[in-house]
């Protein structure tokens, strides 16, 4: 069997338990992508896969070989996988071609340097082969990073958020070439991000991991994006609005109608999320478009965000105006142009799932409502902004 | 209020900022004073050795040049090769591995830093001269009665001096290649791993040469300390370019010769400096990301966990434990020394010069920093990196430079008051405490300059422009803003110039007036007449205030680790 294999891995720092009993199974030439927010121990897996933790329970295998139990730890240099860090980790006192040949023992310099010369050719880094990491930019050292690991011909490749040190212009190309580079060597790749999108560009296979350690949920990013078998999965994806209610006649109520309870059983607390893109808006008719099975609502107030813009509503029978519903419309809105609006769920974009006060996730993402306005929510697609967070501290430094 | 009419003051004076005078301005003439001053000893030397005198170079290099020149730099090369195996070794297993008493070793092997080099050089020889008790044990052991009966390495030698310089200088090593270690991304030695290379392996083909500029600068600190020494080549009669320079000076009174040597040994001081400055310079390339995790640590076990604790604990319980029990042991013997009255003055006389040079060298430094801040113009960073020169320069030659100087100043001084008023004022500055001040801020203006400069980059620019544009001047922004925030650091200049001026010996021993002594030259008299008892109370008061440079890096240690501020 090529490709990694983890069996009940299992690992707590002292009382701190950040994985429990994971399996999961890299196949020979497949990039497997584990999407999670930080402190779900998807780092601490990779870190166990390389030899650099203990494992404390379980087994790890690659490529039929046993490299881990309980009591058994090949240290990390004899494992021959590959690992890109997320801060790339080069030798700043080597040059790039020596960067890259770092990892080439026990063969002639020359060949190793033909070997590192191939790889850097690669990713189209040839011409910098005498450069030293501090000269290169930030999506030439994330490069560089991706070629020495890829150099000594790995069993196994570990990417740790490959290409969360990059600004987002540039994300697109690195990660564009990254995966031919990838799919070139064939190689299993098991990478980790809390990114969403970029666990969709790059994954065959998506493992959400949530807090405590867990395998939420495993599939194709149409899968996941489509059918999230719970409440945590479907908020990966950003802001959702939120309805809740009670089980009627297999029917939860909302004020767009009613939406079918999903199997739960009649007088079940239960809550409906819907995508800002999964609330339909249509307009003019004379009926308003309430035909078309909309209701009627009320726009109070709508941005152009570039290739979509965000519009905030209510239903317009609902006088007291409890509720605000968010929508994203992949145009420039111009609601007071577009007369009367009525709405829709769109049920490819709604998921029922138990309303469920203590489904984990839902606290970190109440944050981020609270720190920044719902405008910013919408926006981010990401679990967290942490590159933000990140990019500040660098600022400070 | 009296903060809002400074505000208001601030704002009707001329700010120096909206005024441009090029280099007509308080700061940049004033830094220029300050450091013609700093460079006047040096400058001094280079006059007098080019001055045509008696033909005493001639003689100098066919007689005693090759044996200063061979000692000294046997001397520097043992002392440069003693500390980077101690403090290397000793900061890359405490800094990445785990074995009993890691955390304490973290400071504990910066103890030593309180022991000057002359001090220990006093009580090894008590200890294993030949009527010590080391030689005596071992005699009656074996039966042994005259010299010529066994063999036992002398203490008194080159050798002798390299391990007793080895000993309390290696923490300068320590703490350079400790912080190199732990700046170093853990990701680095990790990727080292992954790609293949063992524990060892990637020791010595990433840590080590990441290591590498650190290490030359500690050990370029290192080397300039070895030159500085005059006790411990005095005392073991080591003949190197100190030694000579003294020797040519007050012996055979010459101070052609004594300026020639100073010169030819200001050869190896621009070398170590280069070096300083070359190392400091790669060193930036060196610090790879700005991202920390705290460090994993290697697990020692069995053996190997007992060898790191027997290399972390040799250098402490040698350079520092040891010493200090033995004198403790003397000093309780002479307690009557605590309160004899010439004791009592001389350790007044050390603390009133190291007072003294401890203020005046911060005040000189924040002023310098603070021009330098304001006007941060190439020519002002020039001039200030000329008067700050003076740490790199051995108290010998230093002394030389300062007399030659203050000599000529009270001849002209004695002169015109001759011709005018028809007074001799004889010599006014020379041999006063004057002369000793002015050597020890000339050697010590880097440190508190260093000092004030570091904790000022603590006041981010941006934040002298919040207090501008909340309507405070450059005055009130100082006190307001400034001052508090680098009050810290303005503290801890004053105890490490403090700490060093009561330390230093070689200036204080060529400068002092006459039959004028500190704690440093009577340990120095007692200990050449061979009176170890005598002298332990003021050795051991020396140390006493040499912890407290030992007690600031170490706080500095604990509150820098970086794995652990980032979270």
């Amino acid at each position: 069997m090529e490709g990694l294999h983890i069996h009940g891995a299992a690992h707590a720092y002292g009382d701190n338990q950040v994985l429990s009993k994971i399996s999961m199974v890299v196949p020979g030439g497949e990039l497997v992508c584990l999407l999670g927010p930080s402190g779900c121990g998807k780092s601490t897996l990779l870190r166990l896969a390389a030899g650099l933790e203990v494992l404390q329970e379980g087994s790890i295998v690659i490529d039929d070989v046993t490299v881990a139990t309980k009591e058994l730890h090949v240290p990390p240099e004899q494992r021959r996988i590959g690992l890109m860090f997320q801060d790339y980790a080069l030798f700043p006192h080597l040059n790039v071609i020596d960067n890259v040949s770092f990892g080439l023992l026990g063969m002639a310099r020359a060949k190793a340097r033909a070997i590192a010369r191939e790889r850097l050719d690669q990713v189209e880094l040839a011409h910098l082969t005498e450069a030293f990491p501090h000269m290169l930019s930030g999506g030439m050292q994330q490069r560089v990073a991706l070629a020495r690991a890829l150099a000594p011909e790995p069993k196994l490749l570990l990417l740790d958020e490959p290409f969360s040190g990059l600004d987002t212009n540039m994300r697109a190309s690195i990660r564009q070439m990254t995966l031919n580079v990838l799919k070139q060597s064939g190689v299993a790749t098991l990478m980790v991000t809390h990114d969403p999108e970029e666990a969709m560009f790059m994954a065959d296979r998506i493992k959400i991991l949530g807090r405590g350690g867990k395998i939420l949920q495993s599939g194709d990013s149409h899968e996941i994006y489509y059918h999230p078998n719970n409440e945590f999965v479907a908020r990966l994806f950003g802001f959702m609005n939120t309805i809740k209610g009670t089980v009627q006649n297999a029917m939860v109520q909302t004020p767009f109608g009613p939406v079918p309870a999903n199997g739960f059983a009649d007088g079940e607390p239960a809550q409906v999320l819907i995508r800002p893109e999964g609330i339909v808006l249509s307009s003019g008719g004379q009926d308003g478009g309430e035909s078309s099975g909309g209701i009627p609502v009320e726009v109070n107030s709508t941005h152009l965000l570039g290739h979509f813009s965000v519009a905030s509503l209510k239903i317009a029978a609902d006088r007291n105006g409890a509720q605000e519903f968010y929508v994203r419309v992949h145009k420039e809105f111009l609601p007071e142009l577009a007369g009367r609006i009525t709405a829709r769920i769109d049920p490819e974009q709604s998921f029922v799932f138990a309303d469920d006060a203590t489904v984990p996730g839902e606290p970190m993402l109440d944050d981020l409502n609270i720190l920044s306005p719902e405008l910013k929510t919408l926006l981010s697609t990401g679990l967290e902004p942490q590159d933000k967070v990140q990019k500040q501290a660098e600022a400070a430094e | 209020m009296p903060s809002d009419t400074a505000a208001i003051t601030d704002q009707l004076a001329p700010s120096a900022q909206n005024v441009s005078w090029g280099w007509v301005n308080p700061w940049t003439i004033g830094t220029a004073v300050i450091a013609g001053l700093a460079i006047m000893p040096i400058a001094a030397i280079v006059w007098i050795a080019a001055a045509p005198g008696e033909a005493i170079w001639s003689h100098l290099a066919s007689t005693v040049l090759p044996g200063y020149i061979f000692n000294t730099l046997v001397l520097m090369l043992g002392v440069g090769a003693g500390t980077i195996l101690i403090g290397v070794a000793s900061a890359w297993l405490v800094s990445t591995c785990r074995f009993p008493m890691q955390t304490m070793f973290e400071w504990a092997m910066l103890l030593p830093l309180a022991m000057p080099a002359y001090v220990i050089a006093y009580v090894y020889t008590d200890i294993f001269e030949f009527a010590g008790p080391v030689q005596e044990v071992l005699r009656d052991l074996f039966g042994w009665t005259s010299k010529r009966d066994y063999w036992f390495p002398e203490i008194r030698s080159l050798g002798g001096a390299i391990s007793m310089m080895t000993l309390v200088l290696y923490p300068y090593v320590y703490l350079l290649s400790r912080a190199a270690f732990m700046e170093q991304s853990v990701g680095v030695l990790e990727a080292s791993r992954v790609l293949g290379r063992g524990p060892w392996g990637s020791f010595f083909s990433v840590a080590f040469p990441l290591a590498r500029p650190a290490v030359v600068i500690g050990v370029s600190l290192v080397m300039m300390e070895t030159l500085n020494d005059f006790g411990t080549v005095d005392f073991f009669g080591v003949a190197t370019f100190t030694l000579g320079i003294y020797d040519v000076w007050l012996n055979m009174n010459n101070v052609t010769g004594a300026a020639q040597l100073a010169l030819t040994l200001l050869i190896f001081v621009i070398v170590l400096v280069l070096a300083e400055r070359f190392a400091r310079a790669k060193k930036r390339y060196y610090v790879s990301s700005g991202k920390y995790q705290p460090l994993p640590r290697y697990q020692l076990l069995g053996p190997a966990k007992w060898l790191a604790v027997a290399v972390c604990a040799a250098p402490v319980l040698l350079g520092f434990i040891l010493p200090v029990a033995v004198l403790g042991f003397y000093a309780s013997a002479h307690l009557n020394q605590f309160t004899n009255s010439d004791m009592l003055r001389f350790a007044g006389n050390s603390i009133l010069l190291s007072t003294l040079a401890a203020i005046l060298a911060v005040l000189i430094g924040t002023f310098m920093a603070y021009g330098i801040r304001l006007r941060g113009e190439k020519l002002l960073k020039t001039i200030v990196r000329i008067a700050s020169l003076g740490y790199a320069v051995p108290g010998s030659v230093l002394a030389v430079g300062v007399l030659v100087t203050l000599g000529a100043l009270d001849n002209s001084i004695d002169g015109t008051m001759r011709r005018s008023f028809g007074i001799s004022t004889g010599l006014l500055l020379s041999g006063t405490i004057v002369a000793v001040t002015y050597g020890y801020l000339v050697r010590f203006l880097a440190l508190s300059f260093g000092s004030v400069e570091a904790s000022l980059t603590k006041v981010t620019p941006n934040m002298d422009g919040a207090a501008k544009s909340l309507g405070h001047g450059p005055l009130s922004t100082l006190r307001r803003i400034h001052i508090p925030m680098i009050k810290g650091g303005l503290a801890t200049a004053v105890i490490l110039v403090f700490v060093d001026a009561m330390k230093e010996q070689p200036l204080t021993v060529i400068l002092r007036p006459f039959d004028f002594h500190t704690m440093a030259t009577i340990v120095h008299e007692f200990a050449s007449d061979e009176q170890i008892g005598e002298a332990a109370p003021a050795a051991l008061a020396i140390v006493a205030f040499g912890i407290l440079p030992v007690i600031l890096l170490s706080m500095a240690i604990r509150h820098s680790r970086p794995g652990h501020s980032q979270g």
